[in-house]
């Protein structure tokens, strides 16, 4: 402290310069050096620069509004997706539904054509089988009238006497008169 | 000339008649017969005479049995025939036909009676269904 107070007051600023070792002309033609890169710089770089940013920078903003876009697009197709398989179960549902409804009335309509079938069936079958009864019956008794007949012949023709025979001719007589 | 065709009615009405009368007049209505040409119709002018002699009283029958007929059972049947047909006199003409079974069968000129095991038998056997 002691030893900079004395050269501010003692000298010039280009003692100073000098003392600590700049050199004036270096520093003002550094000085313009500069201020001709800035002014380059500012000309011609940084626009570009700028430019590019600005451009990165659109494109990144597009870029975001375009993944905005897309997951509103996203979540509106998740809900149209949602809707559509709402609507789509839905409709599985009803068709399911008319389905079992058709399902079970031709199921009913099945059963109760097999029931009039069967009843029909059950009717033809008695039918038969008192025609086939009655057919029976009819043979079983025609079978018996030949037998008795046949019977009958054999053994009167064969056991009538003139006895016999006087009273048979006695009560035909007889009943006719 | 021709000659009219009698009736067989008339023929049997007046061969009845003459039999009734004492005549045999048999020849001479066969003879007619032959001359007409109408010996096809002899049976059928027996069956008249005989329905003329009914008609008169006189009974001519077709009895058929299975065994010769006794004297008793041949007297009962002409007592029922006088009986149903009210003829003053009965003639049984006899057949034997042992088929019948048992029984008898009386036909006269307008009545059947049939009372032959055979024609029970038949009648049974017709009964069949």
């Amino acid at each position: 402290m002691t030893t900079a107070l004395p050269l501010f007051a003692a000298g010039s600023l280009g003692d100073i310069f000098t003392s600590l070792g700049i050199d004036g002309q270096m520093l003002l033609f550094q000085g313009l050096a500069f201020l001709i890169l800035v002014f380059v710089m500012g000309k011609w770089v940084f626009p570009i620069l700028l430019k590019t940013v600005d451009q990165r920078q659109e494109a990144i903003e597009a870029g975001a509004k375009a993944a905005e876009e897309a997951e509103k697009k996203a979540a509106e197709a998740q809900e149209e997706v949602a809707k559509l398989l709402k609507e789509a179960r839905a409709e599985a549902k009803d068709i399911v539904a008319t389905a079992k409804d058709e399902a079970n009335a031709m199921v009913a309509d099945s059963e109760a054509k097999a029931k009039t079938r069967a009843e029909k069936i059950v009717k033809d079958a008695h039918e038969q089988l008192e025609k086939d009864v009655i057919a029976a019956r009819r043979a079983l008794h025609n079978d018996t009238i030949d037998l008795v007949a046949l019977a009958t012949e054999k053994i009167v023709g064969k056991t009538v006497s003139d006895a016999v025979d006087k009273k048979i001719i006695a009560a035909a007589v007889k009943e006719e008169a | 000339m021709a000659q009219a065709k009698l009736p067989r009615r008339k023929i049997a009405a007046y061969f009845a008649e003459q039999l009734l009368a004492g005549h045999d007049v048999s020849k001479q209505v066969a003879a007619y017969l032959v001359e007409s040409k109408r010996t096809r119709e002899m049976s059928l002018v027996v069956r008249d005479i005989e329905a003329a002699l009914a008609d008169r009283g006189v009974l001519l029958a077709d009895v058929a049995s299975s065994h010769d007929l006794a004297a008793d059972t041949k007297a009962a049947v002409t007592a029922y025939l006088k009986h149903a047909t009210g003829a003053k006199e009965v003639h049984l003409r006899s057949e034997v036909d042992p088929g019948l079974l048992g029984g008898v069968r009386i036909e006269t000129p307008d009545q059947r009676l049939d009372g032959t095991l055979r024609h029970r038998l038949d009648q049974l056997t017709a009964s069949k269904v």
